[in-house]
């Protein structure tokens, strides 16, 4: 299992652990987690601790734009991808 | 002449401000140095009291926790009171606030120098604030709602502030200056929260109405997500690894599920709650 396979999937898991709701087939990559409430604005600040957990980096809050919590994608591509490397949208 | 329902208590707390009016710069004397053999949190509100990790740490050990604990405590409050008074600001003389905007001068100048209080401990001693971790997103809302979740956000996370501050401003184990700022706080909260109780219920009141089931619905879901929310700060994985734990994200998890810890937020939540059912802003309990 590669490094952006591994974070999509613990993504993936956190996700659906915190909703406890939706089956995992209604959840890809692109669904709108804020959007659809499958998470709320109020757990987003659980959502920077795991990301911080899992990639190592802390996350500095004030830099970020909502945008980056729409998907499980937006969510890799701001903190987990290669090219993201503090974890901070730019 | 209409007058507005809390014209009274508008004006009865503007005069205790003005009798109490403090200088923050003298209200303090700041050491030097922390004596770092005292306890700077009571012990029993440190977020990991009672686990297996901290009782495995020595009696430093968990002094010097405290101190970061204490540092983490003012942090939420400065982070706290930094909403506040963005949104007080933005309210003064605002139509349907101009008969408490007399008021909001005083809330706005107390809070001010809380965060003096606090913003200086943390620099001098720790040299940071620890960074909130909240993000707001904007949505839209029902009349009256705003200001409805903007009051009591701050009603409830000064009423867990406030029960924090008592108890901390009585520990004689305690640091005098934790003790004396605690005190402080403690001070001029009793007035805010005695003005948010009536403001918060006279807007729900006014608006609940006009609202649909779903609206009551969903702010009931907010509402009880919030305190979660809130409690969670308290939890901080930053403060575990500067003390030198290990895990610090485990930990956290770890010691906020604990039935002690969840016990210690009913406790110190109950009146909140209480007020909540009783206005009828609650139908039920929220699981903490």
């Amino acid at each position: 299992m590669n490094l952006e396979h591994n974070s999509r999937v613990q993504l993936r898991h956190w996700v659906l652990a915190k909703n406890g709701k939706i089956r995992p087939e209604e959840l890809d990559d692109h669904t709108p987690i804020l959007e659809q409430r499958i998470i709320t604005s109020l757990q987003v600040m659980d959502l920077i601790l795991f990301l911080e957990q899992l990639t190592g980096k802390p996350i500095e809050v004030e830099m970020l734009q909502p945008g980056a919590f729409r998907s499980i994608e937006t969510l890799y591509q701001h903190f987990c991808a290669a090219e993201a490397p503090n974890g901070y949208q730019h | 002449m209409h007058h507005h329902p809390l014209e009274a208590t508008v004006e009865r707390l503007c005069a205790v401000s003005q009798a109490k009016y403090a200088n923050p710069y003298t209200a303090i004397d700041w050491p030097a140095q922390l004596d770092g053999d005292q306890w700077c949190m009571s012990p029993e509100l440190i977020s990991i009291f009672g686990t297996e990790a901290y009782m495995h740490l020595s009696a430093a050990e968990q002094r010097r926790l405290s101190f970061y604990e204490v540092v983490n405590f003012f942090s939420l409050n400065i982070h706290g009171e930094r909403a506040l008074v963005e949104g007080l600001a933005r309210r003064l003389y605002r139509k349907g606030h101009r008969a408490i905007s007399p008021y909001l001068h005083h809330f706005l100048d107390e809070e001010n120098k809380h965060m003096t209080y606090f913003g200086g401990f943390c620099m001098r001693y720790a040299g940071k604030i620890y960074p909130d971790k909240k993000l707001a997103f904007p949505r839209t809302y029902a009349p009256g709602e705003e200001d409805l979740l903007f009051f009591i956000k701050i009603l409830l996370f000064e009423k867990i502030v406030d029960a924090y501050n008592v108890h901390m401003s009585k520990d004689m184990q305690l640091v005098p200056l934790v003790r004396r700022i605690n005190l402080l706080h403690h001070l001029d909260e009793a007035r805010h929260l005695a003005f948010g109780h009536l403001l918060v219920q006279q807007i729900f009141q006014e608006y609940r109405q006009q609202w649909s089931d779903d609206t009551l619905h969903a702010l009931r879901d907010y509402l009880s997500n919030y305190l979660v929310a809130t409690w969670n700060e308290y939890f901080n994985p930053e403060v575990y690894r500067d003390a030198g734990l290990d895990d610090p994200y485990g930990l956290k998890e770890h010691a906020f599920q604990q039935p002690g810890a969840r016990a210690h937020r009913r406790e110190v939540t109950a009146s909140c709650i209480r007020y909540l059912l009783a206005t009828g802003i609650l139908s039920e309990e929220p699981a903490l």
